[in-house]
């Protein structure tokens, strides 16, 4: 119905404009918010809040108005309820629909033995207690409800309708062949799936972590001192976890779930596998100040979302030449992981070199995790190379020079606004251009011409210091008479 | 506890009673903190000193050497001419020339890039003093920051020597590098490529300017890289018949060797090769 005929049936209607991509936040802070119970939860893909046609949403009852979530709560109940059994999932249940509703969130939530049981009873059931399906009861359940809730498409609804098949038990005693012949696979997989004959993946929204420690409180916290007790308790945890499968975590994630419903995270990263709790500790003491706990923590969860293989205590064996570096057994390591937390991993390098012949492309910066270099790499590159300047600029800065002979180096100078008479220069040093390797942008150099060359310059000024110039190209004249070759300021010497 | 009391500092109380004994608790004190010194720094077990391998420069070092445990500050000086130093490219040689002296282990090069016209220590010229691979390069925007990097890297036990690049001059922050580097025996550099006023605290300063070198005759070459050297400051070393004692230095990069270009020989190229000291 347009909006015109609905005010025209009912003038004084009011009339809402749609947030749909509102609706889809609310949802997934709702999702974010059910981490809480498992690390396995989905939007559901058959909700209103996802469907990406409006008009499709519109006639399905508007968007949010049948979004929906999945929770795969397997392995999680018994922390509601006493025992594994079925107290603790109906406490569950019941914790999720209390805490919802005290935020003005309606909700209807079923729990079954599969997600399309689930999905049809939370919509579907017409008792209260008909949303609680005790395990393997799902085939008696589901018989009373309608068709709808097999999440069919319109079509294949429609025709059901037609032929009379108004609820999910006349379909059972149908033989399945003819069914799929006349319906397509849809129906049939759907009833499977809905019975559990059938596996029905749920792809959950965060790739739930394989270590993750819990810690709930009677009492919302709120000081940082308790925050930070926690997570020291947690941290405990998780290395015992950690011990026993062998592992160290790279990256892990503290999340704060707060009694207003919002979550709060903090993530460290370490550069190796670690699992020393103290040391973890302290990288955490740095990033728990940023977190608020607003107006108290009611809920506590640490997860390693990165872990790898811990090889044991050494590491390495430590190099002849230098024992201790390459090793970062002397705690190192450990620093540059604080450094790296504060500064940022990319403000944290060590360098690397790189067989190459254009100054720029010698020195690699390269973060603490990857490898270090060989001892004696930096010797071998050293040696092939001639003199070279203590300090290279970013970007070479063009001069104004002044020669007497072209090809000659320049008699003066001229750089950031003052003039340097040169006395003594040492050169050139030709380095050509790595024909073989792709420019920036992508490019290769055109077949047959030469690869563009610097002719590079050691000189010294007559107040001793020394710089190391570049000629861009050779000498040539254009054609307005004027030298095409510009000169550069690329190092200073020692 | 190597803790330097404030009242180290204090100029001695002037009292009737105990004006004869003024003289003697200066003296006692320096001998009680350089024992402190010493030992706090053979407990890590390392040198307390190391010297430079130029005899006329260590004899005025305090341990003949430049104290481990220790801030010191090397600038780039104006040139001889009395311009400002165009570069600290110079500095930087001589920086690295102390740091390849400083036992093994990981050093902590930090410093504060100035945008595009920065220019960053190229490890391959660094390689003929030490190993790049031992550098462990921070960057950092602030220079609390800087600072704050400084003093975790001087806790470290990795590390064998932690160098700064700042303009900063931060009287507080160079009394906690001086603190942190006398607790754990580690040498702490301010590296400055424009004079700076002076850390108080600093144990020496040095300041360095690219000199003239010396081509080979007939030629228009650049010869090895020579510094003027002045020691502007030595804390606790021995004063020198000259207000700031000042050395000609020549780097000669194939024997890998610092020694002093006597002065009255200085640009006659047939007789600067015998005073050659090994550093």
């Amino acid at each position: 119905m347009r909006l015109a005929d609905a005010r025209a049936l009912l003038p004084d209607l009011v009339t809402v404009a749609g947030e749909p991509q509102a609706d889809l936040r609310l949802v997934e802070a709702i999702a974010a918010w059910c981490d809480r119970y498992t690390p396995w939860v989905a939007i559901d893909p058959m909700g209103g809040a996802v469907a990406d046609d409006i008009a499709r949403a519109c006639s399905t009852g508007g968007f949010g108005g049948d979004a929906g979530l999945l929770l795969d709560v397997t392995g999680c109940t018994h922390l509601f309820g006493e025992g594994e059994g079925e107290s603790g999932e109906r406490a569950l249940l019941a914790d999720l629909v209390t805490r919802l509703a005290r935020r003005d969130l309606s909700c209807r939530a079923a729990m079954a033995d599969t997600a399309g049981a689930a999905w049809a009873l939370a919509r579907f059931a017409e008792r209260q207690a008909d949303l609680f399906c005790p395990a393997r009861g799902q085939r008696d359940a589901l018989a009373p409800l309608p068709v709808e809730g097999l999440r069919l498409e319109a079509p294949i609804l429609e025709t059901f309708l037609k032929l009379g098949l108004r609820r999910i038990g006349d379909l059972y005693p149908m033989p399945r062949a003819p069914l799929v012949r006349r319906f397509g696979e849809q129906p049939v997989r759907r009833i499977d799936q809905a019975l559990g004959r059938l596996d029905e993946p749920i792809e959950p929204r965060r790739l739930p972590p394989a270590f993750r420690t819990r810690l709930a409180f009677a009492e919302p916290i709120g000081r940082s001192e308790d925050v930070a007790a926690a997570t020291s308790r947690l941290l405990a945890a998780l290395c015992r976890q950690f011990e026993q499968a062998g592992v160290g975590a790279r990256l892990l994630e503290i999340a704060l779930y707060r009694v207003d419903g919002s979550v709060d995270r903090a993530s460290i990263g370490t550069s190796r596998p670690n699992r020393d709790n103290p040391k973890l500790m302290k990288l955490f003491e740095e990033k728990l100040g940023e977190l608020d706990p607003g107006f108290g923590v009611e809920l506590m969860i640490l997860s390693a979302p990165e872990v790898e293989t811990w090889s044991g205590t050494q590491d390495a064996l430590p190099h002849q030449d230098s024992p201790t570096v390459a090793s970062g057994m002397d705690g190192t390591i450990d620093l540059a992981d604080r450094l790296a937390l504060r500064l940022g991993p990319e403000n944290v390098v060590r360098l690397l070199s790189r067989d190459s012949h254009l100054p720029e492309r010698v020195q690699v910066a390269a973060t603490v995790a990857t490898k270090p270099a060989a001892a004696g790499a930096w010797r071998r590159v050293a040696s092939l190379k001639g003199a070279r300047p203590t300090r290279l600029l970013q970007r070479p800065e063009p001069v104004e020079v002044t020669a007497f002979v072209p090809d000659d180096p320049p008699s003066v100078f001229r750089w950031r606004r003052h003039a340097h008479r040169i006395v003594r220069a040492d050169g050139p040093e030709r380095i050509a251009d790595e024909w073989w390797r792709p420019r920036p942008d992508g490019s290769r150099p055109p077949a047959g011409t030469l690869p563009p060359v610097r002719d590079y310059y050691r000189v010294e000024d007559d107040d001793g210091g020394r710089f190391w110039l570049f000629r861009d190209g050779p000498y040539r004249l254009a054609a307005n008479g004027q030298p095409t070759a510009r000169w550069f300021v690329h190092g200073f010497c020692a | 506890m190597p803790v330097i009391s404030p009242s180290a500092f204090a100029p001695p109380a002037s009292g009737a009673a105990n004006d004869r004994v003024v003289p003697l608790p200066a003296s006692l004190r320096e001998k009680v903190r350089r024992l402190e010194r010493s030992n706090s720094v053979r407990r890590r077990g390392r040198a307390a000193s190391v010297p430079l391998g130029i005899p006329a420069i260590d004899a005025l070092l305090p341990e003949s050497g430049l104290l481990t445990g220790a801030l010191h500050e090397i600038e780039a000086g104006p040139a001889p001419s009395g311009r400002v130093a165009p570069h600290d490219g110079a500095a930087l040689g001589f920086a690295a020339h102390l740091l390849g002296h400083f036992g093994p282990g990981t050093i902590l090069w930090c410093r504060r890039p100035t945008g595009t016209f920065d220019a960053a220590p190229y490890a391959p010229a660094l390689s003929a003093w030490f190993d790049p691979a031992r550098l462990l390069m921070v960057t950092a925007r602030r220079d609390e920051d800087l600072f704050w990097a400084m003093e975790e890297g001087l806790r470290c036990p990795g590390i064998s020597a932690v160098v700064g690049e700042t303009r900063a001059a931060d009287p507080t922050a160079g009394r906690r590098l001086s603190l942190a580097a006398e607790k754990n025996g580690v040498p702490a550099l301010l590296l400055r490529a424009q004079p700076a006023p002076p850390q108080s605290v600093c144990a020496t300063r040095w300041r360095i300017a690219s000199a003239p070198s010396c081509s080979t005759p007939g030629l228009k070459d650049v010869g090895a890289p020579r510094w003027r050297l002045e020691l502007k400051r030595n804390r606790f070393g021995t004063p020198s018949a000259a207000e700031t004692p000042s050395w000609l230095l020549e780097w000669n990069d194939e024997t890998h060797c610092l020694a002093v270009v006597p002065e009255a020989l200085h640009g006659s190229p047939g007789t600067r090769f015998e005073e050659r000291l090994v550093g």
